[in-house]
């Protein structure tokens, strides 16, 4: 026993008569305790666990989950052999607001055999017993001679959210559940107004009480083995808190766990210019357009490093001397394999948090246009912030999603020819990518770009920012605007890029909007001089 | 013999029991509870009663009733909780109220200066005993080292808050009764969960409002900054180890052994990590040292009850970790995956500078914590606390419904209505607003039209025939009206107008469907931007265009309605009569309370007109004035003061059209009357 060192006892229903006991008869010592009706003074917090009193009816009924809403009665009290004080004062409740409060207790007069622990009555009216639950809105769990009552379970099965009067009860799981989204505590005292405390609570704040009540009550509630794995489950995140779970694992319904994005980078904050800028330039052989690139990216004044990513391994860079000599430095990283996600990797060189991305050929960005760029990164650093917009349409005669690359009104992406964006999406890309999605760009060698858009999109929750007016770029679908061919076969496969990353995505998450960015005096009648960005929109 | 040894043996065994209940009774272990004397509850072995009913759980069956039980009396001081020692039937309408007890004459401290003040501007306060439900005593101040003496009426305590920003240096000489207490770093084994509030530790200097913001200026850590770093014997920060947090970036860890790099003198530390162990007494001034700078605090074993720690979740900022496991906790650290450090880094930044960067935030977290207590099930809920832009500017009053609020649509997966309310102010004489009306109500997202009438003249015979309801309002003829939460505003979206102020359907489409995307911002047309003015050494600001602004006027602006309820409730009322008496001032007002909860800038959307009309939107802001008048110089500085800092974020961007003026068919334009010359 070694004095309940490391032990954990269980105790499912605690006390007994007469002083009925919160914690446990005999001296717990050392041990954990695990208990069905702690009150505050008995509970040593953050180290006995306050569980649920398991309700056998949870095993024996089964209440399919009824959805949110007004339901018959606002307020009921199940619960049988009540104080008699307790029962005067929720039966003048009953006796003011008529229908709308209904008060059970037990049934004298039931024919043998009828189990009376599944019956409730009013008068002479017959209820059945936990399904009256789900006609109330709230539903009274009120202290008995214990603490802790088995009620509370089922009030939550039926998804009717319990209004707990009990002082001191330690609520079950108190230490990682948020009991005030799914419940109502009362304090005894202020009983005779309980009424009017629920009836100041919003609609729609008790539909999500009702939803969150039938959640506890899956995950925590509803077996014996929910009950102890949770309980394991905190005694574990005390002893690796830096692993603990969160409070919205605990807390959320898997609904709104699903639909809800936490963006990485949630703090507003509008990084220094000082900081600057790392170019990537991912190349193979193009040296002479790739040098130019060089060259006019070291214009920009925020670049701080360029760094070139050398993509064939069957050809050495050009010489040290070659190069052009620009004021930032220059660094070449050559690959082990000619991959399109090569262009993504965390590269220790990058030091700042802005990269640009940019093709070895895009040569007809200004130095306002790149910088420009920059600043709007700036004010919006957890985005992509890109030139050239894309946009996914859903074709309904296919059923399927379709890439456009048309003059369109709205944009969904940028490509990442030319793009700013934060170097943690490296990391994202490289490491968290989900699914096959990066094996299929490398063996595809296509839509990289794509899948970049839509892991940022997914995990931010927010749309692409497009940067500056049209112009005409050297790529494979720009052709098609300059009226010479259309290349069908690359529009097919980025649209089907596209169904691929959705499905193994589970969902759509590319956010449509409307607008672009733009200097503030872009085309106003002002003198071009005094623009910050004069160069900007020139084809 | 025998029976002199059976006695032996039955005292032996007596002692042992006797032992066995005092251990029970108080348990060696750390953390617990307090022993608190139990009476009548002698331990003993179980009678069990109970196995007729624990048999109940494998056969279910009829379960025995509980045995009736009264009501419990309230108890004595030594036990208080919330439920039993707290009256809130003195808290009517739900609504807190706190009264100071006056100090005794004799000079007073500048911690108890600032304290007072920050009371005095919150809205729960009240110059009235009779009223407050709550009362609030200071308790000592450190310096003088003088306590004070029990306050009258005391009551035994009851509603009362015994504060102190210090840890006590004096012994108390009163019986705390029923009070409550609200402390720096109270110890773990004396505080009451729910019913004390633990303060943060804060230095002598910590200034009133305002205060200075966090010191991270970018999300995530620098290559090569340190993993940890140490606290100093004598105040400083040590940087200990390798640069290797910038190795999980990296995907792949060697263990780097660089020596030691010693920065002393360091007031706020420069590393990933703060190591601040638990037996210092200043370990709680480092923790909060550790919040500004960004450096997300590992806190061993902490003593202390870490600050509002009945709201504040933690586990979002710091790690709290046991001693006994160093190497496993070190571990930990360096393996700790980036998007953990990433968020915790964050978090540190905005819980910092939502509750800790002033005194003043300090006592409003503290009075809103127990406000919260009083409201119940209408408390903020967990969110509001825990994200940006905090409790205390998230009112619960406004909506206990997270979607409700323009902040956190991203975590509940929802989004902005797509509808908005027109809100047109007529503050001065001149032609009704007729043209005007018929442009917004021909936008497809406006539900409804609602003048705010507030001059003199007499109400136009007749109204143009629209397609939405049109409701006509009187106001009060002051300008802060502009911006009352009326209940007649039944959308997220208001766009708020000026009878002088001209658009096109065009323009309000675009910019409610840009407004959408930012449904926190304000999005307007015309802009003023702020600047420092060397010469004056004070804030200017000027309508004149230019490549940056950092203010939208709100006589045309898209913004959620949550402001209104903000402007007229959260902000000082001084504030608001400065802006009712030079009315120039309302929009300067309106974009600092924005900016001071978004801390982003506004934003601009295209507006054709500005070239033509000589005065199209009256820059001085309701009523008319010339266009390039810098309005009254002052208002922005005593905003600023009363702000405590300068809120103002500028912007180099305007969002247009994604076809905007580009070289294409017109038709092929969605917003092609934005684009008329």
């Amino acid at each position: 026993w070694d004095r309940g060192t490391n032990h954990l006892l269980f105790n499912m229903l605690p006390g007994g008569p007469p002083d009925y006991n919160t914690a446990l008869d005999v001296p717990r010592d050392r041990a954990l305790l695990a208990g069905g009706g702690f009150s505050t003074w008995t509970y040593r917090q953050g180290y006995d666990v306050s569980i649920p009193v398991y309700s056998p009816l949870s095993a024996e009924v089964d209440l399919p989950e009824k959805g949110p809403g007004p339901r018959r009665h606002f307020l009921l009290s199940s619960q049988m052999g009540l104080h008699p004080e307790y029962r005067e004062d929720l039966e003048a409740l009953q006796a003011k607001h008529g229908e709308s409060v209904l008060v059970l207790d037990k049934c004298t007069n039931l024919s043998e055999g009828v189990l009376s622990v599944r019956k409730r009555c009013h008068k002479h009216q017959v209820f059945d017993y936990p399904q009256v639950l789900q006609e109330a809105t709230f539903c009274v769990v009120l202290r008995g001679a214990r603490l802790g009552q088995a009620a509370l379970s089922d009030v939550l099965q039926a998804g009717c959210v319990p209004v707990v009067i009990a002082d001191s009860y330690v609520l079950p799981f108190s230490e990682v559940l948020d009991w005030k989204r799914a419940s109502v505590v009362v304090p005894e005292e202020k009983m005779s107004d309980v009424y009017s405390i629920l009836q100041s609570i919003p609609q729609r704040q008790i539909e999500e009480m009702q939803r969150q009540a039938r959640w506890f009550w899956e995950a925590y509630f509803q077996s014996i083995k929910a009950i102890a794995l949770a309980t394991l489950q905190i005694i574990n995140d005390r002893i690796y808190p830096y692993a603990a779970i969160s409070y919205e694992e605990w807390n959320d319904p898997p609904a709104v766990k699903w639909s809800s994005v936490s963006n990485p980078l949630f703090l507003p904050l509008i990084p220094p210019q000082s900081q600057g800028f790392t170019a990537i330039v991912l190349t193979y052989d193009r040296v002479e357009s790739l040098f130019r690139v060089i060259t006019e990216v070291s214009k920009v004044p925020s670049l701080s490093k360029l760094l070139v990513v050398w993509n064939n391994q069957n050809k050495n860079p050009p010489e040290d001397s070659l190069w052009p000599k620009i004021r930032v430095p220059l660094k070449v990283v050559r690959t082990a394999e000619n991959k399109l996600s090569n262009r993504f990797f965390p590269y220790d060189e990058i030091e700042t948090e802005a990269v640009l991305a940019i093709d070895d050929d895009i040569i007809m960005l200004t130095s306002d246009e790149l910088q420009f760029g920059y600043e709007v990164w700036r004010e919006f650093p957890d985005r992509l912030v890109g030139y050239p917009g894309r946009l996914h349409l859903w074709d309904h005669e296919m059923s399927k999603w379709k890439y456009e690359s048309e003059w369109t009104n709205e944009v969904s992406m940028v490509l990442t020819g030319a793009a700013f964006y934060h170097k943690y999406f490296n990391y994202l890309y490289t490491y968290k990518m989900p699914g096959d999605i990066k094996n299929w760009v490398d063996a595809h060698m296509n839509c990289e770009d794509i899948a970049m858009n839509f892991l940022v999109a997914n995990v931010t929750g927010k749309a692409v920012i497009k940067v500056t007016p049209r112009k005409k770029f050297k790529c494979p679908e720009c052709t098609a605007i300059d009226g010479l061919s259309l290349d069908q076969t690359h529009m097919v496969e980025r649209s089907e890029c596209i169904n691929k990353f959705a499905s193994v995505f589970g969902t759509m998450p590319l956010k449509v909007v409307e607008h672009r960015a733009d200097p503030v005096l872009y085309k106003d009648d002002f003198p071009e001089k005094l623009k910050s960005f004069p160069n900007i929109g020139s084809l | 013999m025998q029976s002199w040894r059976r006695k032996s043996l039955w005292l032996a065994l007596s002692a042992s029991w006797l032992l066995l209940i005092l251990l029970g009774g108080f348990p060696l272990l750390r953390p617990a509870v307090p022993p608190r004397p139990r009476p009548g509850a002698p331990q003993r072995w179980p009678r069990w009663l109970d196995a007729e009913l624990l048999q109940s759980f494998s056969q279910p069956g009829e379960l025995p009733e509980d045995a009736p039980r009264p009501p419990q009396a309230s108890r004595g001081s030594s036990s208080c909780n919330w439920e039993t020692c707290f009256d809130t039937s003195k808290c009517r309408g739900d609504d807190l109220k706190v009264f100071v007890h006056p100090v005794a004459a004799g000079p007073i401290s500048e911690t108890r200066r600032k304290i007072l003040a920050s009371v005095e501007g919150s809205r729960y306060h009240t110059f009235s005993p009779a009223e407050a439900c709550l009362r609030l005593f200071l308790s000592l101040d450190p310096p003088a080292g003088e306590c004070s003496p029990v306050p009258t009426p005391w009551n035994k305590g009851r509603n009362h808050l015994v504060l102190s920003l210090h840890p006590a240096t004096c012994p108390r000489t009163f019986q705390l009764g029923q009070a409550m207490v609200a402390e720096a770093s109270p110890t773990v084994d004396s505080f009451r969960p729910g019913f004390d509030v633990a303060l943060p530790l804060l230095p002598e200097a910590h200034p009133l409002r305002g205060g200075a913001p966090g010191q991270l200026r970018q999300h995530s850590p620098q290559p090569g900054v340190a993993l940890l770093a140490l606290e100093e014997e004598r105040g400083g920060w040590r940087t200990a180890g390798t640069n290797s947090s910038a190795c999980p970036w990296a995907g792949h860890c060697e263990q780097d052994p660089a020596p030691e790099q010693m920065r002393p003198g360091e007031t706020l530390p420069n590393a990933t990590f703060c190591l601040i162990s638990g037996q210092h007494a200043d370990a709680s001034s480092r923790f909060l040292q550790a919040l500004q700078a960004g450096c997300i605090p590992v806190l061993l074993n902490p003593r202390w009850e870490l600050p509002f720690s009945e709201v504040i979740d933690w586990t979002k900022a710091a790690i709290v970790a046991d001693e006994r496991l160093p190497l496993q906790v070190l571990a930990a650290l360096q393996e700790m995956p980036p998007a953990r450090v990433l968020a915790l880094r964050q978090q540190t930044q905005f819980l910092w500078d939502a509750y800790f960067s002033s005194v003043e935030k300090v006592i409003h977290t503290m009075l809103e914590i127990i406000q919260d207590r009083i409201f119940g099930a209408s408390a903020h809920p967990s969110l509001l606390w825990n994200s940006p832009p905090g409790a205390l500017l998230a009112l619960p009053t406004f909506s206990t419904i997270p979607q409700n609020f323009p902040f956190y649509h991203l975590q509940q997966g929802s989004r902005p209505e797509g509808r908005f309310s027109a809100l047109i102010w007529v503050g001065a004489p001149g032609q009704p607003p007729l043209k005007l009306i018929q442009a917004v109500a021909g936008s497809q997202h406006c539900a409804q039209i609602l003048v705010l009438w507030s001059t003199e003249q007499p109400l136009p015979s007749r109204w143009p025939e629209i397609a939405v309801p049109l409701t006509v309002m009187d106001g009060h003829r002051k300008v802060s009206d502009r911006f009352f939460p009326y209940g007649a505003i039944n959308t997220d979206a208001i766009l708020s107008l000026d009878a002088h102020s001209s658009l096109s359907t065009s323009e309000v489409d675009f910019a409610f469907v840009v407004w959408q995307s930012f449904p926190e911002r304000m999005v307007g047309f015309l802009t003023w931007s702020h600047f420092w003015d060397e010469a004056l050494g004070g804030w200017g600001y000027t309508a004149e265009r230019a490549n940056e602004f950092s203010m939208v006027l709100t006589t045309a602006a898209f913004y959620h309605r949550y402001y209104h309820t903000l402007f007229t409730h959260f902000l000082p009322k001084a504030l608001r009569t400065l802006a009712d008496e030079a009315p120039t001032c309302v929009d300067v007002l309106m974009n600092f309370l924005v900016a001071a909860v978004t801390k982003l800038p506004p934003i601009k959307v295209p507006y054709g007109k500005q070239q033509q009309e000589a005065a199209p939107l009256a820059p001085g802001g309701p009523g008319s004035g010339p266009k390039h008048q810098p309005p009254a110089p002052d208002c922005i500085n005593q905003m600023a003061a009363a702000f405590g800092h300068m809120p103002l974020v500028s912007s180099r961007l305007r969002l247009d059209p994604v076809l905007f003026k580009d070289p294409v068919s017109v038709q092929r334009k969605k917003y092609r009357s934005l684009e008329k010359p």
